[in-house]
């Protein structure tokens, strides 16, 4: 039964004519990761989307294998610490926060005191500190905030603390007064000092 | 010397405490004149507007710009529409190519109006990296949304997060 689901999965990847863009070594390395991920029921869809991201920037072949490779890697250690129910989606968040220097650890811990879908959380996470925000503090925000906090006060709160660092914040401290603002009480659980307080207009 | 000071203080202390009368009728004149003198002030601000059209053009210029990638309800199913807006006057053609279009140039044109692109994207639920295709060969990450931080192929990328249910 592996064998015919590896068959079939084979096929599927072979058959799709977006990965037509790649010349054929590039192609062929790449089937074998997406046949390879899709075997042990991870996404090939994000796989194969690096793989295009890469041909039309004109990546060189053997940068496009490694991008899909790594990716490859990265979404199998998400799901081991985000859990094999974990979606694509969380798993692609999950692989961004992972990259940004969450450790799996906080991610297991994200799972278990929000309920899903862990997306944003997780976007969120991983785009603060793509902001400046240490990962350590910006992963302890985003658990502070996590069990109370709709989706769409994850994104506010980032926003405000992108705009706080825009307006010559230091960026650990801005989300830590941001997060105390928000009603996280204790600020020695985020991690960081808050220091400076975010300037105002 | 201190003494005389106490004296000062003691007079002026004595001064303060005396009682003021005010005309009972002060309440109404007073709020009689604020009422009759608002329209003149709110009047006193057109002159400003109608001086510098631009402040207002630039304004909701600004406004779109900030907003974006901005969610404008649910469409089909859980897809959300989206829209991608990138400031760029020079330029020829702009293309939004990303994770939900195949990183495909000739899917997602985008149209201009006075050197502002834009286009709208059907987004479901999940983290799409993209980037905007200027003139056919420059690549530019989204000035106004969050930058990928694991380019693997040398040119800046964007992010956007579509959150889904109970978001």
């Amino acid at each position: 039964m592996i064998l015919a689901a590896l068959l079939i999965a084979t096929q599927i990847a072979v058959q799709d004519p977006r990965l037509e863009r790649l010349d054929p070594e590039t192609r062929s390395l790449v089937v074998t990761v997406v046949d390879s991920a899709r075997a042990v029921g991870l996404p090939g869809e994000p796989l194969i989307q690096r793989a295009l991201e890469g041909a039309t920037k004109g990546a060189p072949g053997a940068r496009i294998v490694a991008a899909v490779r790594r990716l490859a890697t990265d979404l199998g250690t998400a799901r081991t610490a985000l859990g094999t129910r974990a979606s694509a989606p969380e798993l692609e968040a999950g692989v961004a926060a992972l990259r940004a220097g969450a450790t799996p650890q906080v991610l297991t811990r994200l799972r278990d005191v929000r309920r899903p879908p862990l997306t944003m959380a997780l976007s969120v996470l991983a785009d603060l500190v793509a902001s400046g925000v240490p990962a350590d503090s910006a992963s302890a925000v985003v658990l502070a905030l996590a069990p109370t906090a709709r989706d769409a006060d994850l994104v506010e709160f980032r926003r405000a603390v992108e705009r706080d660092i825009a307006l010559g914040a230091p960026p650990g401290g801005a989300a830590a007064v941001r997060a105390l603002n928000t009603g996280v009480r204790d600020a020695s659980a985020l991690g960081s000092q808050p220091g400076r307080p975010p300037r105002r207009p | 010397m201190f003494e005389q000071e106490d004296d000062i203080v003691e007079r002026m202390i004595r001064q303060l405490r005396r009682a003021v009368s005010i005309d009972p009728g002060l309440d109404a004149r007073v709020m009689s004149e604020i009422a009759h003198d608002a329209p003149p002030r709110a009047a006193g601000r057109r002159p400003l507007l109608r001086a510098m059209p631009w402040l207002a053009a630039a304004a909701v210029l600004a406004a779109v710009v900030l907003a974006r990638p901005w969610t404008r309800g649910a469409g089909n199913g859980s897809m959300d529409a989206f829209q991608f807006v990138l400031v760029a006057p020079q330029a020829a053609s702009v293309s939004l190519v990303g994770d939900f279009n195949d990183w495909d140039p000739a899917r997602s044109p985008m149209q201009t109006a006075h050197g502002v692109w834009a286009t709208v994207v059907p987004l479901a639920p999940g983290r799409y990296r993209y980037a905007f295709l200027v003139n056919g060969s420059e690549w530019r990450a989204d000035p106004g949304a969050p930058a990928a931080k694991d380019d693997e192929f040398g040119t800046p990328s964007s992010v956007v997060t579509v959150g889904g249910k109970g978001s």
